[in-house]
């Protein structure tokens, strides 16, 4: 599993952490499905800059939060653009990371001893969707505030943890302008600091672990500066991608939070929609249990996978069959979202 | 010698691990804390009769939405009676809405449908919608509701 050993390890056969960066790297990441991994990192980058820039202006309160949300789209100088560029960076970061995930089940690279670079990397994964929820709330229009109540309504209604969880996350009782601050302490605070050290532990393990093997990749090149270049030319190939996004589709902002009245269009950004409709299609209890039991099944699958190889299941084709059908499953709930 | 030795060693472990588990035990009950800090409980609720405004406020067949200081109700009046509902949806908690032309109420979140007697009816919520109990005194309504 470990990859060659550096020129400084051949020579004093002592590791230090310089060797870990510039261990050498198979030659199979340099093909793109392998760079997935690299492009939520530049992605999070940009996020925790633009983010901060927007703190600058936003006002976590009831009152003031849709106000500052439209100062900066419209008033404050290049407003529009940072807060376009932190709305297409969380898009894509999503939308890699599942590409990412993909990639990594088809080929099984969670295999051992990848096992923990699989569970940190999927804990990321729901971390990010905590901070699309909380971001999307900050904004407190209508989809904010239903989101809101709908979501801790959700949580609320699991055993034992739920209605302290609720209470918590809503600073009581009702959705409030408690509840907006809690949110923004967590999208603007600890989500942050546990994203970021769940993502440095997971490139961390990704190191010490060794990339997954591929058949056929033996040769290395190296971290320093070849990888690294590679990895430059894709993130300024993002850059300019977010760029013109941005630029094609400035940010919008839906009407404000009516508290009286549930607007006709409450659907979640895109990454939502799956399960939003899911809660929608299916009742309460039995949605909420197997969205659950689906994210805890995805998170030990390394796991599960063994066990089911044990018994003589072609891993690699069910892999590929449970593959196909959640991304079927997830493309036809959004769509069936979008035409509802 | 030797079974000196392990008497010091048993003695370090022991006061180890009491030093240890005092440690933990002091940490968890501070971290308890801080969580009770952050989880407000629950204020105690009292039952309250609410004046409304008198008969003609709701028409037959109509159903008005009100906020008693945070409270969201709908008063329903049909041919027979004058009924009081919770908007809450007992789904996930959007509101709902009546509808005058189907004669129910509706979430926009998931679809939810309840009949005119608050009965869950259709989509995902699991029981009907709270009611509260109407009282009326002379021409004035009154309604039933729990307050913090
Ligand atoms: S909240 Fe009313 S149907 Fe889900």
């Amino acid at each position: 599993m470990e990859s060659a050993a550096s020129p400084v390890e051949r020579r004093t056969g002592s590791k230090n952490w310089i060797d870990y960066i510039q261990k050498d790297l198979p030659e199979h990441l340099d093909w793109w499905p392998y760079t997935l991994g690299a492009i939520p990192l530049t992605l999070f980058g940009l996020l925790v800059t633009t983010g901060l820039l927007l703190t600058f202006y936003y006002v976590p309160s009831p009152d003031q939060a849709y106000e500052s949300v439209e100062q900066i789209t419209h008033e404050v100088y290049l407003g529009w653009f940072v807060r376009g560029v932190h709305k297409f960076s969380v898009d894509l970061m999503i939308l890699f990371l599942l590409f990412h995930v993909i990639r990594v089940f088809l080929t099984r690279a969670y295999r051992t001893p990848g096992e923990l670079k699989w569970v940190s990397g999927s804990i990321v994964f729901f971390v990010t969707l905590g901070m699309g929820f909380t971001g999307y709330s900050l904004v407190y229009d209508n989809v904010s505030y239903w989101g809101m109540t709908v979501v801790t309504s959700m949580l609320g209604n699991l055993p034992v943890v739920g209605l302290p969880l609720m209470y918590l996350l809503r600073g009581g009782e009702e959705v409030s302008g408690g509840t907006l601050l809690r949110l923004y302490d967590l999208h603007t605070k600890l989500l942050p600091v546990l994203l970021g050290g769940l993502v440095l532990g997971h490139v961390i393990i990704v190191r010490l672990k060794g990339f997954a093997e591929v058949k056929g990749s033996r040769g290395f090149h190296p971290f320093y500066p070849e990888h690294t270049l590679v990895m430059g030319a894709i993130a300024v190939g993002l850059l300019v991608l977010i760029v013109d996004l941005v630029m094609i589709f400035p940010p919008t902002l839906g009407p404000p939070a009516n508290t009286q009245e549930v607007a006709s269009d409450v659907s979640p950004p895109w990454y939502f929609s799956a399960a939003y409709m899911w809660i929608t299609l299916l009742p309460g209890p039995l949605s909420l249990w197997s969205l659950m039991g689906g994210a805890g099944l995805f998170v030990v699958y390394p796991f599960l996978d063994r066990v089911l190889l044990e018994r003589g299941w072609p891993m690699p084709f069910v892999n590929v069959v449970v593959g196909v059908l959640a991304v079927l499953v997830f493309v036809a709930l959004m769509v069936l979202d979008v035409r509802m | 010698m030797a079974i000196i030795h392990d008497d010091l060693g048993r003695r370090r472990f022991l006061s180890q691990a009491v030093m240890g588990f005092g440690l933990l035990f002091g940490m968890g009950t501070l971290a308890l804390r801080f969580l009770q800090f952050l989880v407000p409980s629950p204020k105690p609720k009292r039952y309250e009769a609410v004046l409304i405004g008198s008969l003609s406020r709701v028409p037959v067949g109509e159903a008005v939405p009100m906020d008693l200081s945070g409270q969201k109700i709908v008063v329903l009046r049909t041919n027979e009676e004058v009924l009081a509902f919770s908007r809450r949806c007992t789904d996930l908690g959007c509101l709902v809405s009546w509808s005058k032309e189907r004669e129910q109420f509706l979430c926009p979140c998931h679809q939810g449908v309840f009949d005119k007697t608050g009965k869950n009816i259709a989509g995902p919520p699991p029981r009907p919608l709270d009611r509260f109990e109407v009282v009326t005194r002379g021409d004035q309504l009154y309604v039933n509701i729990q307050s913090s």
